[in-house]
């Protein structure tokens, strides 16, 4: 897997660049299935997980203003990139580990060599690069509609919307977004490597696929949440102005 | 703009074949018709117990700490780093526990159930077990069923018990703001055992679910190894949102109009 992602990483820079079309392609396709199961998926999880626990225990105190600011740390700098990191891999990692491993029982890939037409080049560097840009963009995507699950709790408890937008502004910084968005772009290149590799050396039949999309999305699952741990520790650790509530 | 209407126009069309599907099997199960194949549900709650419990446990040890992280520096930021163990207590036990468990749930057990018997349809094994007299929804599908409702639940509470841990971890030895018995005090004051079980509930409907979904996917595939793949990918789909739909229903059902905290009247 780590020379696959050094290849893939190499033939990007190197030209010639014969990916355009395909990076187009890749990047609507993806768009397509995502949009939808992105927008149900984050505005659940908002409104059940930060949204009405989190009222809940604010209104305990009479201060359900303040909710805006704990959206700030919830939505923003853990639940945007995560659910679109899990739908991300869930939906378009599937599909590309699927049609990869398709074209691999199909001896498609080895027709290719044959032809001259580098795989990793023509296959593999078109899905990694749309889907790093797709998932930093569907990151900003899951945050509005985050932002709309919380606006919802509020509406729930009865609140104006002024406090909510109030400590939301004051406590969101430029730091929380750069950092959310280059996660995501991270997590990106994690599942788009995880599922090419895994779709490239598919082997056994029908049920060869089939094995070969589970442990994709599971090793990508797994990848994509210890890698979180490590960035959130890091960025948090190392941005102290982000710790302090205004 | 059709092509931007096909995923939610496609759960449309598979929703009501799912549910009848679902309730045919989760009735083969109560019926205790499933009985009969009482061996095979050992079996595949071996295999749930030797596949996927370490698995759930490692990415549940994860968040866990990331649970514990964010509500560290959340409560620092506050000025009273000693509450970590209000955030930890409920993001773990009734949010991130149900999800994670879901997640992986529908990434490893759903996915595999859709490899396998997608496999079995493809290869057309599922015929030969009916002109055997063996009926494959029964000896397949509601034998998964009854080895998830055997083992998952006693995955999950030790997934509970991971989590915890992690938690723990996190906040009193990596970010170092409270001693261990504060955290602890904080830590159990806001939970009690009906937050478990709402908890568990919440995590088994998902299961159940998931394995129903996957059992669908993997009975209807079609059109040879291809269409395994495409199956599997188009469950993943289903599954995520679903898993969703439900914690923010067990959310506002549980949770909703009473915070269950120990504040206040």
């Amino acid at each position: 897997m780590v020379i696959l992602t050094i290849k893939t990483l190499l033939s990007a820079v190197r030209p010639p660049y014969p990916y355009g079309e395909e990076l187009v392609d890749q990047f609507s396709f993806v768009l397509k299935l995502c949009w939808f199961p992105l927008l149900i998926s984050t505005f659940a999880l908002c409104v059940g997980a930060p949204g009405l626990q989190a009222a809940g225990i604010l209104s305990l105190f009479g201060g359900l203003d303040r909710l805006g600011g704990f959206f700030v740390v919830t939505a923003i700098r853990w639940i945007g990139p995560v659910v679109t990191a899990v739908v991300v891999s869930g939906v378009a990692g599937t599909a590309i580990t699927a049609d990869l491993g398709a074209r691999k029982i199909r001896e498609e890939l080895d027709a290719l060599q044959v032809l001259g037409v580098d795989p990793i080049k023509n296959l593999v560097v078109p899905r990694f690069l749309a889907l790093m840009i797709i998932t930093a963009l569907l990151d900003i995507f899951a945050i509005v509609f985050g932002l709309t699950a919380g606006i919802v709790a509020e509406l729930v408890y009865h609140q104006s919307l002024g406090g909510f937008f109030a400590t939301l502004f004051a406590n969101a910084s430029v730091t929380d977004i750069w950092g959310s968005v280059l996660m995501c772009t991270i997590f990106g290149a994690i599942i788009a490597i995880v599922c090419s590799y895994k779709g490239m050396t598919a082997s056994g039949g029908a049920a060869g696929v089939g094995r070969a999309v589970n442990q994709a999305v599971v090793i990508s699952l797994v990848a994509v949440f210890a890698f979180n741990y490590v960035f959130t520790a890091v960025l948090l650790a190392t941005n102290p102005e982000l710790q302090t509530i205004r | 703009m059709n092509a931007w209407l096909e995923v939610p126009r496609g759960w449309l069309d598979s929703f009501g074949e799912i549910a009848r599907f679902g309730s045919q099997v989760t009735g083969q199960v109560f019926s205790g018709r499933v009985l009969r194949f009482f061996g095979e549900s050992v079996r595949q709650a071996g295999i749930l117990i030797f596949g996927s419990a370490l698995i759930i446990w490692a990415f549940v040890f994860i968040l866990g700490l990331q649970c514990g992280i964010q509500g560290a520096y959340l409560f620092r930021a506050q000025g009273v780093p000693s509450y970590a163990g209000l955030f930890s207590a409920w993001c773990d036990l009734r949010e991130a526990l149900p999800y994670a468990f879901g997640y992986i749930l529908s990434a490893k057990v759903g996915t595999g159930i859709v490899a396998e018997i997608g496999a079995m349809r493809i290869s057309d094994e599922i015929d030969a077990l009916e002109v055997m007299g063996v009926p494959p929804i029964t000896f397949l599908c509601a034998s998964r069923l009854l080895a998830t409702w055997l083992v998952l639940p006693f995955v999950y509470l030790a997934g509970i018990g991971i989590m915890y841990f992690a938690s723990y971890l996190a906040v009193v030895e990596q970010v170092a703001d409270v001693s261990s018995g504060g955290y602890s005090l904080i830590f159990w004051m806001f939970q009690n055992p009906p937050d478990l079980i709402f908890s568990l509930i919440k995590g088994m409907a998902m299961a159940t679910v998931i394995v129903l979904v996957g059992c669908y996917y993997g009975y209807t595939a079609s059109g040879g190894p291809v269409g395994v793949g495409t199956a599997t990918a188009k469950s993943m789909v289903f599954n995520i949102v679903m898993v969703h739909i439900l914690g923010m229903l067990g959310t506002v059902i549980f949770w909703g109009a009473n915070p269950r905290a120990p504040i206040g009247g």
